[in-house]
């Protein structure tokens, strides 16, 4: 039995490393083709590449089986050894020659799609794009208006952040993290950027093929980094004007009404148990902040609207589970924002101050 | 200048046998047989993490670990293997078969060449009693990027302890193998008569000794931030979140080629010899590695072109540049074997599968080695399936071919060549069972470091074929251990020079005398063993 594997071994080689080329010609097609016209850039760079390390694939690896296959030892050679040849300089600079060159055609090819991809653009919209452990926030800076994902609760499944962008429009992403560092990733644009807390960065592109695409988080985040996922929808121009009145009246319909001095807040889930807050103008009152997310830190802050432009209280952090209660003076009348700063827009409501100054409501 | 004689009888005979001798022995020998043993004993803990990762995968949805397990799975998978496998494995070789390729008594320091040892398995315990605190074990990945690595628990001071030791252990025993490299080479083993696996075992020691210092400053300096309050790394209290990926990847590149030089060494020398003839060309190995050594340096920002932080034309360029020394030694091994005589024992095969594996983990990194393709492939599967080609198809299949190599002049017995040859075959195909699925996984845009997956992606088809594949290669790895524990029942009847080879280590006794040569053949080239077979005409088989 060993006798006849050893000796079939040459043959059997062959056969397994022939089927190595065809897997990687197969993967050509494998490569996404791209919703933008620079994603379509970075697929023809994968092909470019696949068309120049084939050869080199099939060339070293059918070298190897000829060796195999010509040189092996047979049985009952007995002639003498084989002759002790040893190369040269000569050789040797024909060696180094060879991936020189396929490096020198290869790199320009890639700065080339580089530049595509980096080349500047004036977007019609701009998205600040937060993640957090473990939810996205994209905030349209222009249209005033925020989505966020909702992690899973006990009740409710996990509702991804939906990023929705018109058709054949430059989009610029601006990015940035409020925890540790993500990573904001569309497979179909070929495409990640990573979100590094202390750190803004920006990125163009314009998405011109209709749909829904997958998109996640791929720089390791922690414990639900896997569910750290969002969804782009490409849309067209109408149903993105659409979608633009609906978010923007399910924010104006958040409202409610002055009930008493005495706040309270639950956070659980990274979500708090409430979307609106309202106390009287003027007079002082007090938020009992319980935070029931073992482990995770939250506080409890109040701002003029999610641009987070003026803040008028903020609270140190508390990790829970704790529970504490804040002082807050009194504020002029007014529609104001609170949110969590750890989670941003993802923990945040309406924070009415009834003009009245009467306790009712 | 070198100082190699016939040995002087010791002042202290050593104890020969028991516990105790293996415990405070100091012969280089010994210490590089406690690398290999502790090396795969690591090995079989890391494997399981693996197959327990590739179950979890298998399907989507959860259905054995929830995440919080899963992350300390990979993360310490990914540890072990690095830092207690694969390099250890290499340095293992390294300590057994240094002195002897260059005729020596021992290492320069036998008592550090000791310590270094010891550190490793309390290194790696350390690491590992990470499960046994609140919290876990580390579940940062074996990056340890903060600020998520700031944010864990005591598991996470575990880990840094235990990388501390480790790094301390590789620093010495680099040291250790220049001092013994460059001072203690017998009379007429020049350096450039040196053989190939020891001139890699040289690069390696460099490398280690410039870049490891920088990862364990790195690892201090979290520590710190973590337990003393400073803020290096912390942008939530004024720190840069980047700097800990300049600093890790300085050490970090540089590592890549440490855990590949000692392989392409010893698959060098395997393939001269299987092939029946002399290197095609020594002095071109020689100047690849240190092109390689020199270049390692220069190219650790192509690991975080997705940044948006680093001068990518720049390390873009380095990068590529790389693949011209390496692409050197693919042409030199295989105009050594050109009009050889080729036996294919089993150290060959597993050499020969080395280089068809590795070719695709070197083809493959071309194409994160351009930044705009990288944004679409970096951390995802496709990088997953490239470090394995590099070092599993790489170094894992130039480890295997080392042990059936040089099994029978550490032991005095031949490993058996059946099983030899069915672990080849079964490994080399679970290998790309496992690995080449996630080329394409990547490429459709699956993430690194998921505990889950979503059904409807297109995914699970060929997770189910790679976690089949986990559990072939794991069929392989139970060839091998069998092959070793049926072999070391057996007498001790290998030749001093089975092979037919080249280098000094196969002038002397299998295994060797503790004081390794009773006398030395004179050394006129980089095969006086070759040399002292064809004179006497005849001796190979």
């Amino acid at each position: 039995m060993a006798q006849s594997v050893g000796s079939r071994t040459p043959r059997a080689s062959g056969r397994l490393r022939w089927a190595g080329p065809l897997a990687l010609l197969a993967l050509t097609g494998c490569a996404k083709e791209g919703i933008s016209p620079t994603a379509q850039d970075v697929h023809q760079l994968y092909t470019v590449i696949m068309i120049l390390a084939l050869p080199v694939f099939i060339g070293v690896e059918a070298l190897l089986i000829w060796c195999i296959v010509r040189y092996r030892k047979r049985g009952g050679d007995d002639s003498p050894a084989p002759v002790q040849s040893v190369g040269g300089n000569r050789s040797l600079a024909v060696f180094f020659a060879i991936p020189a060159v396929i490096v020198a055609i290869l790199f320009p090819f890639g700065e080339q799609t580089l530049m595509n991809v980096q080349a500047a653009v004036t977007p019609l919209v701009k998205i600040h794009v937060e993640g957090f452990q473990w939810e996205w926030t994209f905030l349209y800076e222009n249209e005033g208006i925020f989505v966020s994902g909702k992690t899973a609760t006990s009740t409710t499944p996990e509702e991804p952040a939906q990023m929705y962008l018109p058709v054949d429009e430059a989009v610029q992403i601006d990015l940035t993290s409020r925890d540790v560092i993500h990573s904001f990733f569309v497979p179909d644009l070929l495409f990640k950027r990573d979100a590094i807390p202390g750190r803004d960065t920006s990125f163009t592109f314009t998405p011109t093929t209709l749909g829904v695409f997958h998109a996640q988080c791929a720089e390791f985040c922690g414990l639900w980094h896997s569910h750290m996922t969002f969804d782009v929808h490409v849309v067209s121009s109408a149903d993105y004007q659409a979608w633009i009145l609906q978010e923007r009246k399910a924010f104006a319909s958040v409202t409610c009404a002055p009930n008493g001095t005495q706040l309270a807040l639950v956070a659980h889930n990274i979500s708090w148990n409430q979307n609106c807050l309202a106390v009287p103008a003027h007079t002082p009152f007090t938020v009992q902040i319980t935070n029931e997310d073992a482990g995770i830190q939250h506080n409890f802050s109040i701002y003029d609207s999610f641009f987070e432009k003026q803040q008028f209280f903020t609270s140190p952090r508390l990790t829970g589970v704790a529970s504490e209660t804040l002082n807050v003076d009194g504020l002029p009348p007014g529609h104001y924002y609170f949110q969590c700063d750890v989670h941003g827009p993802a923990m945040s409501g309406a924070f009415v101050v009834g003009s009245g100054g009467s306790g009712g409501g | 200048m070198a100082v190699t004689h016939a040995p002087t009888a010791e002042a202290v005979p050593e104890p020969r046998s028991g516990l105790m001798s293996w415990l405070t022995t100091t012969d280089h020998k010994r210490i590089g047989i406690l690398y290999l043993i502790n090396s795969f004993a690591f090995f079989v803990i890391a494997g399981i993490f693996a197959l327990l990762m590739r179950t979890e995968l298998a399907r989507p949805g959860t259905q054995v670990f929830a995440p919080h397990a899963y992350n300390q799975l990979f993360t310490l998978h990914g540890t072990l293997m690095i830092f207690l496998v694969i390099f250890p494995l290499l340095a293992g070789f390294g300590n057994y078969f240094v002195p002897l390729q260059i005729g020596a008594l021992d290492m320069a320091f036998p008592r550090i060449n000791a310590l270094s040892f010891w550190l490793l398995p309390v290194g790696g315990l350390t690491i590992l009693s990470g499960f046994l605190v609140p919290g876990g074990a580390a579940a940062a990945g074996w990056t340890g990027y903060p600020p998520l690595s700031e944010q864990l628990g005591t598991g996470q001071d575990l880990w840094i302890a235990g990388l501390i030791l480790v790094g301390t252990a590789s620093i010495l025993g680099g040291i250790n193998f220049i001092v013994t490299i460059l001072r203690m080479r017998a009379p007429g083993m020049t350096m450039m008569r040196m053989p190939i696996f020891t001139w890699s075992i040289l690069a390696t020691s460099l490398l280690v000794v410039l870049a490891a210092p920088v990862l364990t400053a790195g690892l201090l300096m979290v520590f710190s931030d973590r337990q003393l309050g400073t803020v290096f790394f912390d942008p939530s209290r004024g720190g840069v979140a980047l700097l800990w990926q300049n600093l890790f990847w300085f050490f970090g590149h540089p590592e890549v080629y440490m855990l590949i030089l000692g392989a392409w060494g010893v698959v060098t020398e395997i393939i001269a010899v299987f092939s029946g003839k002399p290197i095609f060309s020594y002095r071109g190995v020689v100047l690849a590695f240190l092109l390689i050594t020199a270049l390692s340096f220069s190219v650790w920002a192509h690991h975080m072109f997705a940044t948006g932080a680093v001068e990518l034309p720049f390390f873009s360029i380095t990068t590529e540049l790389i693949s011209i020394p390496t692409g050197v030694l693919f042409f030199i091994w295989l105009a050594t074997m050109w009009r050889g005589k080729l036996r294919f024992e089993p150290p060959m095969l597993f050499a020969l599968g080395f280089i068809a594996m590795f070719l695709i983990g070197g083809i493959d990194g071309v194409w994160a080695a351009s930044p705009a393709m990288d944004f679409a492939i970096h951390d995802t599967y496709w990088v997953v399936a490239h470090l394995h080609y590099v070092l599993f198809g790489g170094t894992l299949f130039g480890v295997m071919a080392a042990m059936y190599y040089w099994f029978p002049k550490m032991t005095g017995r031949m490993l058996g060549r059946r099983l030899g040859i069915w672990q080849f075959w079964v490994q080399i195909i679970g290998f790309n069972l496992t690995f080449f699925p996630m080329h394409i996984l990547g490429l459709r845009g699956m993430p690194r470091r998921v505990a889950d997956y979503p059904p409807d992606l297109g995914w699970s088809f060929l997770n189910l074929l790679s976690s089949i594949g986990a559990f072939v290669i794991a069929a392989s790895m139970i060839i091998f251990f069998t092959n070793i524990f049926l072999t070391l029942r057996k007498p001790r009847t290998a030749a001093d020079d089975p092979w037919g080879a080249n280098t000094l280590e196969w002038a002397t006794t299998s295994p060797p005398p503790v004081h390794n040569f009773d006398s030395l053949p004179p050394i006129h080239s980089d095969r006086p063993v070759f040399d002292l077979r064809t004179q006497h005409e005849g001796g190979g088989s």
